[in-house]
């Protein structure tokens, strides 16, 4: 399962009248599913406006993972609602680690409190360790990706429930 | 051969090695901006990266961030195209001690070549013409009266750190060396906050022939003809040819030899192009010699039969050089395409293209990331399309060229086209007879029947 396909989903899901789409081959599952309205009709992600390009609030692909590996990590059936939680994203290209060492205990869990400053994860590139730091306070809903995923730049880490 | 390159780069170039890798089976890697997300290059690739926000140096001059997508998609080689980092030598060095092999020549070839002052004096120790010139900073009229007489008039009095045409001064004869001297001198201060100058042989009406070079990582080099590209605007060149209709074969050959030379005694590795100045008696000086592919590599792939982006990845992969002699057969033009109002200063016209159709044919080549309800994005350069003729004859390109461009069809932006087809029927072009002012007295004319479809 490769980002093109889930881009092509999403594609055609988005085109269409189809509201959700489950697919499941090899011991893979993608599911994608249309939130409302959402995606603007017919007009590329970036209209004719030549602005910073905001995340698409349309249909909603449930793997998080854009870098493609042969072996994908098990894909968690549940598509997120974004729509009210605040996304931390990753600001660099790089390996994403949730815990300081391998055998150390994670940054952060599900319901951890987090604050501005707070470090949430590491993200690798290069050989050196970044340390990602919150800029909300609020509480962690959801980690998005998986330990020692590739992740790119602008890639959704962290669901928070601001404060 | 390498398994899997990333491409470090963007728009027609980054699809043009995709194309190239597909004929190895390599795999690819492309790097995307926020802005590039709906390009050819990200969809036609294996893989994609999103590395930054739209402006290039938070996406495409950002090292760090491309090295890491190269290492999460374990590929083994980066091809940085042409402009961005492509003669970064800190970005070489950092591909190689992060394991990946640069497609292009080593970092101290970048280094080297990229210095103004080391590269010219590298090229004059190699026994290559170069410009006549003061050695270093010219500091009296005194001192610029002998420079001047021993150069031979006329000469120009340049700003050490002056670009953009600011801080120039030609002198046609002693008489007015010292007035010219001291307003230069003057004007560099104002303009560059210093007031060193030096002073190079003036060539008149000159002519800008460029040798497309290569070296293998055994030693080998050889060139594959010249490139005229006397066209400009601003110094930005709008259209390539291949031969050059100054060069003859005799010329050609004391130019090749130059280029090698010049190669040779810097053990170059990979692509490159040596640029010359031409003056009306065809004496050839060295100008600048660029350690990348360039834009215009088309119109000497259409005359030699090679594909030189192919050869690029052969020799980053340790193959030798073909030993086949080069025989440039027939005429190739390149015509930039670029997304800019002709009709008012070329203006950069940026936005979607609502419709779009190519030309084609035999000896018709377009090589382009540009598509029906793509969007030109502000933020890179302007250049949509190389629209590149090739024919037996000069004519014949000439003719083919403008057919094409009449059927080009981009709609919704403002193109180059129109420009380019007035180019075309122009009676100096036509004849060959222009050199690098050429573009200072051409006008184009808004109101044509070409224009009128656009």
């Amino acid at each position: 399962m490769d980002l093109i396909y889930v881009k092509k989903l999403i594609k055609l899901l988005s085109e269409s009248a189809v509201d959700e789409i489950e697919i499941e081959e090899e011991g893979k599952k993608i599911r994608v599913v249309k939130h409302g309205n959402t995606v603007l009709a017919g007009a590329p992600m970036l209209g004719q406006v030549p602005m910073m390009v905001q995340p698409p609030a349309g249909p909603v692909a449930s793997i998080a993972s854009p870098a493609m590996h042969a072996a994908q990590a098990e894909v968690p059936p549940t598509p997120p609602d974004t729509s009210k939680y605040h996304e931390i994203k990753s600001p660099i290209v790089g390996t994403f680690y949730r815990s300081p060492a391998p055998d150390a205990a994670p940054f952060v869990q599900i319901g951890t409190s987090i604050a501005p400053g707070t470090v949430l994860c590491i993200v690798e590139a290069m050989k050196l360790m970044n340390e990602i730091e919150s800029d909300v306070t609020g509480k962690i809903v959801k980690v998005m990706v998986e330990n020692g995923q590739p992740v790119e730049y602008d890639q959704t880490l962290f669901l928070v429930e601001a404060a | 051969m390498f398994k899997k390159i990333l491409i470090a780069n963007r728009g027609e170039i980054a699809l043009r090695v995709i194309r190239v890798c597909k004929q190895f089976g390599i795999k690819t890697v492309a790097v995307y901006s926020q802005a590039d997300r709906d390009s050819l290059h990200v969809r036609f690739a294996d893989e994609a990266v999103c590395i930054g926000p739209p402006p290039s140096k938070e996406s495409y001059l950002k090292i760090p961030r491309i090295i890491a997508a190269a290492e999460i998609t374990n590929a083994d080689a980066i091809h940085p195209g042409y402009g961005f980092l492509a003669e970064n030598a800190s970005f070489a060095e950092i591909c190689t001690s992060s394991g990946m092999k640069f497609i292009g020549p080593t970092p101290e070839m970048i280094r080297t070549m990229g210095d103004k002052a080391l590269a010219k004096d590298t090229m004059k120790k190699a026994g290559v013409p170069v410009v006549p010139g003061s050695e270093g900073v010219v500091k009296s009229v005194g001192d610029a009266m002998e420079v001047g007489k021993a150069i031979g008039f006329p000469v120009i009095i340049k700003a050490v750190a002056g670009g953009g045409g600011r801080g120039m001064r030609v002198v046609r004869e002693e008489s007015e060396m010292e007035i010219a001297f001291k307003t230069a001198q003057h004007e560099a201060e104002q303009g560059f906050s210093n007031p060193d100058v030096y002073i190079e042989k003036y060539i008149e009406s000159p002519r800008h022939v460029e040798i497309q070079v290569f070296g293998d990582q055994h030693g080998n080099v050889v060139h594959f003809g010249e490139r005229d590209c006397s066209v400009q605007r601003r110094h930005q060149k709008l259209i390539e040819e291949s031969p050059s209709p100054v060069v003859d074969e005799d010329l050609r050959t004391r130019m090749g030899d130059a280029a090698i030379k010049g190669c040779t005694a810097v053990n170059y590795e990979n692509a490159g192009t040596i640029e010359f100045l031409v003056d009306k008696n065809k004496n050839f000086y060295f100008m600048e010699m660029n350690t990348r592919i360039q834009v215009e590599h088309p119109v000497t792939e259409q005359v030699t039969g090679h594909d030189l982006i192919k050869l690029q990845l052969r020799v980053a992969a340790g193959e030798k050089l073909p030993k086949r002699k080069i025989q440039p057969r027939g005429h190739a033009i390149e015509c930039r395409i670029n997304a800019e109002d002709p009709a008012n200063g070329f203006r950069p016209s940026p936005g979607k293209i609502t419709d779009f159709h190519m030309p084609g044919g035999f000896g018709v080549r377009v090589d382009t990331h540009a598509y029906a309800g793509y969007v030109v994005p502000p933020y890179y350069d302007s250049l949509i399309a190389k629209l590149v003729a090739y024919a037996l004859t000069r004519e014949g390109a000439i003719q083919k060229m403008a057919g094409a461009l009449e059927e080009f069809t981009i709609e919704g932006i403002k193109t180059t086209v129109p420009f380019h087809l007035q180019v075309m029927h122009d009676e100096r072009f036509r004849t060959a007879n222009f050199d690098t002012s050429f573009l200072d007295t051409f006008e184009f004319r808004p109101e044509s029947e070409h224009d009128a479809r656009a």
